[in-house]
């Protein structure tokens, strides 16, 4: 097992403007087999310029990897500036130790992410596979699309301890989410396959869903154009099950979701 | 580059099918961004036996304006694909089949064109295509405005007032600054805003006036000038199944009319979408046989393809009714715009693919126009970008049609109707590099009236536009054939080098070529007494504030079209 330690300077954010780094170039399959100099040398952004990542980050390394799978990226600092944590990693670990901005797991294949704290929006957007865990909230379009695109996360495993706001799974099309807390409005929008489980309360959960399953532990404000099919037992306890969105014409109408 | 500065490109196996020079061995010199006989201390440039040709002209494409901008507005998706970050030389670029202004320059540049013709200028929306073309760089443009749907041309259709409609369509031209007369399912636009839309002999919703007689009248028209262009039309019911004997009878309707100069009388654009035989989606099937044998049969027609890429593409048209179809079909997003008194727009993407029997077909029917027509002079390659596919998709084509083998591996990848529905399985002509000239410069400057003012050949006189392909005239492999003509050895626009080595190298501004029609002062008097009243009526914009400035064509460049005598 190697670990990398990746702390962000101080002065990297402490600016006025804050501007932020992007740190897409930093995962553990493209990291694999670099020595401290070989990391220190990879281009990261910064805003609209390309500097090296040992100009923003203190790098130290530990141990040693046979593969990919064996390396294991600490982040550190103030990374609320820093964007795209993890995306598109393929294999290894990252752990973020704090609140963490945009993308981060976006477009993620494999691999396992921990955020010690809070992700901004489009935390595993476009996801296909891999484990991302976030041990606070997470913002809006969590495992959603990009903008116009009409798949959205279609592999893996996303557990958010807290809550998380609107627009989750937007056209979710595989996969798992569950969610501890609550959920903002139109968790599972468009979304044509998957599963999303939302522990806590939800409003409107999978309009214009296609396919796919939602359930909703708390208490749920329902879209009206869902279609109760019957009462079943989900792990001991009683649900309704509708399905829908019939919004979307009868022969589309092919989600399900679980209600108390 | 200074004024004087010359070149020299040796050792190139030179296509210039306008002035009948098919693969021979020869120099070219170039003074002052213009060939010329000889020069006495260039800048050399070894061809090594490559194939040279003219900088390309396309004929039709849409790639400036408000449509192509709402196109890239409402496809952020699109716009993710093709990131290039600036450089020394280029902006930023990105965007597929919606690429930013910047891309579309660089792109087609680096493909060996030099002219593209933004096939649809909505008038009340000129000066947006102005500023977009402005923002392209390398390339030189023009812009065809709408005229059909447009109702002083409908109440001079309807009046019979040809002269007048003559004097409009002169007025539109100047005050759009744009080339010639667009058609784009004559009277179905206008019909559109009614919820409704026309074939060719439907009445055309409170005017009373079928889009046949608008298309004849037009042609008429505009035929009281020496225009450069003939009248370039979409004809009406595009994509629908069937459509091919509205085609033909579109094309009937000018045989009569005789043109300024040796040119056809109507240029009809992305043929494949009027292509069509059968009467549902069930049984559609491709009449392109039918098209190309009225267009060997007759002389008074140009076309072009309109070839599909196969892959996602953004479709759009002043054809609204078009689009809705389309939308309802894909249940994607969908804009549609009306242009006050003018003409309409819609918008949606599209993907064209290989396991649908019909967009199948639809594929299999650009290529069989181009290899079904004999005389290449009557055809030009396009996708009407981004509509049938994005422009950067023309050396697919060309490899296609330059391969029979091409065509026979690809055939077996798509869905099997190809075999029963589509005659190009059968097809074993074989384009060469001459006739590949003539269908993207030759043809098309020369359907144009560009040839004559320096597009699309290299005689002397002729604008230094030139493409450098990195392979030699034996080459067979498509693959190859596709690479080189995606990527230039080098393009000089101007006598400048623009592209080296596939890379853009500089990005000096085009020109603006446009039409001046000149009328009949006292024919345009009259026709300004009723304008006047439309503008004070029903336009949004004041009769004065509606005219381009000539600051909108930093580079202009003027063909004058006097009144025929």
């Amino acid at each position: 097992m190697q670990t990398i330690t990746l702390k962000l300077k101080d002065a990297v954010v402490s600016g006025v403007a804050k501007v932020p780094v992007e740190v897409d170039a930093l995962t553990p399959d493209q990291l694999f087999g670099k020595n401290e100099a070989g990391i220190k040398a990879v281009k990261v952004w910064w805003g609209n310029r390309q500097e090296q990542t040992g100009d923003l980050f203190e790098v130290s390394l530990a141990g040693d990897a046979a593969s990919a799978d064996d390396v294991k990226l600490v982040f550190e600092g103030d990374l609320r500036r820093v964007k795209r944590i993890g995306e598109g990693m393929k294999t290894g670990e990252i752990e973020a130790r704090g609140d963490v901005d945009m993308h981060c797991g976006a477009m993620m294949e494999g691999g396992k992410l921990v955020v010690k704290g809070s992700a901004d929006c489009w935390a595993g957007r476009e996801m296909r596979g891999g484990e991302l865990v976030i041990e606070g909230d997470a913002e809006d379009n969590l495992c959603a699309m990009y903008r116009g695109e009409m798949t959205g996360m279609t592999g893996g495993k996303v557990t958010v301890f807290g809550n998380v706001g609107e627009l989750t799974g937007q056209y979710m099309a595989g996969g798992e989410i569950l969610i501890k807390g609550n959920a903002k409005m139109l968790a599972g929008l468009n979304m044509k396959g998957g599963k999303i489980i939302i522990e806590g309360d939800a409003k409107w959960p999978g309009a214009d869903m296609t396919g796919g399953e939602i359930l909703v532990k708390g208490a749920t404000e329902m879209m009206p154009s869902f279609k109760f099919l019957e009462t079943t037992p989900v792990d001991g306890a009683e649900y309704k099950k509708y399905l829908g969105d019939f919004a979307m014409g009868e022969r589309k109408a092919k989600g399900t979701l679980y209600v108390r | 580059m200074a004024a004087e500065s010359e070149l020299i490109i040796k050792n190139g196996v030179v296509f210039d099918p306008i002035n009948g020079v098919k693969g021979e061995q020869k120099d070219i010199c170039i003074r002052g961004g213009k060939i010329v006989d000889s020069v006495s201390n260039p800048k050399v440039i070894d061809a090594e036996g490559r194939v040279v040709m003219p900088g390309g002209v396309d004929i039709h494409a849409h790639i400036a304006g408000g449509k192509v901008n709402s196109g890239r507005l409402m496809r952020p998706e699109d716009g993710r694909k093709g990131l290039v970050p600036k450089t020394k030389v280029c902006r930023a670029q990105s965007g597929y089949s919606v690429p930013n202004t910047f891309a579309t320059g660089y792109r087609y540049a680096m493909m060996g064109y030099t002219f593209v013709m933004e096939a649809a200028m909505p008038p009340l929306a000129a000066r947006h295509t102005h500023e977009e073309m402005i923002d392209i760089p390398i390339l030189d443009n023009a812009a065809m405005p709408l005229i059909d749907n447009n109702w002083m041309t409908l109440e001079y259709i309807k009046s019979g007032d040809i002269d007048l409609l003559a004097a409009y369509i002169a007025w539109m031209i100047k005050a759009t600054k744009g080339y010639g007369v667009k058609v784009v399912n004559p009277g179905g636009t206008e019909a559109w805003a009614w919820a409704k839309n026309c074939s060719l002999h439907d009445p055309v919703p409170t005017f009373d006036v079928t889009p046949a007689e608008i298309v004849k009248g037009l042609a008429e028209a505009m035929e009281k000038y020496e225009m450069p262009h003939s009248v370039h039309v979409h004809p009406n019911m595009l994509g629908h199944p069937g459509n091919f004997e509205v085609t033909t009878a579109t094309y009937d309707l000018v045989k009569g009319i005789r043109p300024y100069r040796d040119r056809p009388t109507m240029h009809a654009t992305h043929t494949q979408f009027h292509s069509y035989g059968g009467s549902t989606w069930g049984d559609f099937e491709s009449k392109a046989k039918a098209i190309a044998e009225y267009v060997n049969a007759t002389k008074h027609m140009s076309i072009d393809i309109g070839s599909i890429i196969l892959g996602d593409t953004t479709t759009m048209t002043a054809d609204g009714p078009m689009e809705y179809d389309l939308y309802q079909i894909t249940g994607r997003k969908w804009t549609n715009c009306d242009v006050e008194l003018e003409t309409g727009s819609g918008i949606t993407p599209f993907l064209y693919s290989g396991k649908s029997p019909v967009n199948t077909i639809q594929w299999a029917i650009g290529q069989e126009l181009a290899l079904l027509i004999k005389d290449p002079w009557k055809v030009a390659l396009t996708t009407d970008h981004p509509n049938a596919g994005p422009f950067i998709g023309y050396p697919i084509i060309i490899s296609m049609l330059m391969s029979k083998k091409r065509r026979d591996e690809l055939a077996a990848e798509v869905h099997k109707a190809i075999y029963d529905r589509s005659e190009l399985p059968s097809i074993d002509r074989e384009y060469d590099l001459n006739e590949i000239a003539i269908i993207t410069r030759g043809m098309t400057a020369r359907t144009l009236g560009l040839s004559e003012h320096g597009k699309g050949h290299l005689g002397v006189g002729a604008d230094a536009d030139i493409a450098i392909y990195d392979m030699t005239p034996e080459e067979r492999d498509a693959g190859k054939i596709q690479k080189a003509f995606l990527n230039t050895k080098y393009t000089i626009k101007a006598g400048e080098i623009v592209v080296k080595d596939g890379e853009v190298v500089a990005a000096p501004e085009g020109r603006t070529i446009y039409v001046t029609p000149e009328c009949d002062e006292k024919l345009n008097e009259e026709m300004l007494v009723t304008l006047k009243d439309r503008f004070d009526k029903y336009y949004s914009v004041t009769f004065n504030n509606y005219p381009v400035q000539s600051h909108y064509l930093p580079h202009p460049f003027e063909i004058k079209a006097p009144w025929r005598s």
